[in-house]
């Protein structure tokens, strides 16, 4: 699929079939979240970090089967359509953001999403305890939610942070690698 | 003109301050304040907190105006909603551009709330804040 | 035009949902004559109908068609490439139709042979009744062993109105 083509699915969904809510419900309620995190888990942000991963896996296995009812879109022609319909489709129908892919590794197996915006972050400051600005990667549930929704489309990949405007950085960029193509499973031999 | 501006929390507690000079016809935007009379501007400030809380249950506005006088000094008042209050100390009779500053750091306030590691009657430090406030000293006073 | 019965397979190729109509209607056996008409069962009950005389029990017949489905499918694949798949088959005493998602799960459905063909419909199934009651019900596991989680209210009567109104068409 070409690459407008995805543009103009991901915003007809969003524009027809997408139930909206209103952004700071959704940027406070996010931001609670990591909060509480921080807080119960002791400052420990490299712990924060995996738990805000595990919690966007767990969404990204449910997310990814509303993302296909409501796109109704076969299967990926390919890793770069697939980071195409993540861009243009994915978060333009769930953030109604558009980041960019680019930084595409020689294999084709790793590319880069750079976010010019991020409503979970809007707001935001960063505590200033001389740590936080290292260790935390605020957004870490959209890696999350990314491994589990690829891994229910038969794609391990492997999606980290690799910068954030929150922490000083000039971009927000996450990078995400294709480790393998998961096999169908197959049934269990008749007893 | 000089202003000192502060923002004091839920318990009196002070969570932001700023002195400033007006920016205005010609002005540098530094305070020229006395230096026996800068010590006591803290004072005077703090010590109209009782008017204004005299006041903001008589005004149905969030911004009460001038709220109390020192000699030719006056304080300006402004409470949110969560019952922060801005006050303002100034020298000279400015009524709309004090409204005006106050909507605009009240509005920057909102936003430094809305960070989810800031917490109520914390102090705030938010570099973005602060310049928020000075870019709106400096356009409106 | 009646439908029969209709599965759910999971990615990890277990039932995670069946259903029977029709049971009496489809073998007018002696044995059947005394089958509730329209009983309804679901996997993870176990529950076994009084069954005609050589008839395999629900849970076996989910295994038979999976192992059918999934073999075809992947026939089909080796044969016209990946992106390609059926859609249904028939024999003398029943149609059966496929759906797959990316996500493979597997929607099946065996129904009277004059059914015009169903995918759309189970289609439909998966966008508006799979998805909007199972998946996003945030109680509900995301996986589903031994069927959990799938025969909640809200599908069940959602999917009994969509078969009546396939039915009446």
């Amino acid at each position: 699929m070409s690459t407008t083509k995805h543009a103009r699915i991901g915003e007809e969904v969003w524009k027809s079939r997408v139930d909206k809510v209103n952004a700071e419900l959704v940027t406070l309620t996010y931001g609670s979240i990591v909060q509480q995190l921080c807080k119960d888990l002791e400052g420990d942000y490299t712990e924060v970090n995996k738990q805000l991963d595990k919690m966007g896996y767990n969404i990204g296995l449910r997310l990814i089967e509303d993302f296909l009812a409501k796109t109704n879109m076969g299967r990926c022609n390919g890793f770069r359509d697939t980071a195409e319909s993540i861009a243009k489709i994915g978060f333009k129908i769930f953030l109604n953001i558009t980041p960019t892919v680019t930084n595409w590794s020689a294999d084709n197996k790793s590319f880069s999403l750079v976010f010019e915006e991020n409503p979970l972050a809007d707001f935001v400051e960063l505590p200033d305890d001389g740590r936080a600005q290292n260790e935390l990667w605020y957004s870490n549930i959209l890696c999350g939610v990314l491994r589990g929704a690829l891994e229910m489309v038969q794609m391990q990949v492997e999606a980290h942070f690799a910068s954030d405007v929150l922490r000083g950085n000039d971009s927000t960029e996450m990078r995400v690698e294709l480790i393998r193509i998961i096999d169908d499973e197959l049934p269990p031999g008749d007893e | 003109m000089s202003f000192y501006f502060a923002i004091i929390g839920t318990r009196d507690n002070p969570l932001y301050t700023y002195e400033f000079g007006t920016s205005k016809s010609g002005g540098d935007g530094v305070a020229r304040f006395r230096e026996d009379q800068r010590s006591m501007n803290q004072f005077i400030l703090h010590s109209s907190l009782d008017m204004v809380e005299e006041v903001q249950w008589t005004n149905r506005d969030l911004y009460l105006k001038t709220v109390d006088r020192f000699n030719n000094l006056m304080v300006s008042g402004f409470v949110t909603g969560g019952n922060i209050k801005f006050l303002l100390l100034h020298d000279q009779k400015a009524e709309d551009p004090i409204r005006q500053f106050f909507t605009e750091v009240h509005e920057a306030y909102v936003k430094t709330l809305m960070n989810p590691f800031y917490e109520v009657d914390m102090r705030i430090v938010s570099v973005v804040f602060d310049q928020r406030v000075r870019a709106a000293a400096r356009k409106y006073l | 035009m009646p439908i029969y019965s209709f599965y759910i397979f999971d990615r990890h190729c277990e039932c995670i949902y069946t259903k029977q109509w029709h049971e009496a209607e489809r073998y007018q056996s002696a044995a059947a004559a005394t089958a509730r008409r329209a009983s309804i069962t679901s996997a993870p009950d176990g529950v076994s109908l009084p069954q005609a005389p050589g008839r395999l029990s629900v849970q076996d017949d989910a295994k038979l068609i999976f192992g059918v489905v999934f073999s075809l499918r992947n026939m089909v694949r080796k044969l016209s490439g990946p992106d390609d798949s059926f859609i249904s088959f028939r024999t003398n005493g029943y149609k059966l139709h496929y759906y797959e998602t990316p996500t493979n799960l597997r929607f099946v459905m065996l129904t009277d042979t004059k059914m015009s063909n169903l995918r759309a419909a189970l289609h439909q199934i998966y966008v508006n009744l799979y998805v909007e009651f199972v998946v996003k019900n945030p109680l509900s596991p995301v996986e589903h062993p031994g069927g959990v989680g799938v025969g909640v209210e809200m599908f069940e009567y959602g999917l009994e109105r969509f078969i009546k109104s396939i039915e009446a068409e």
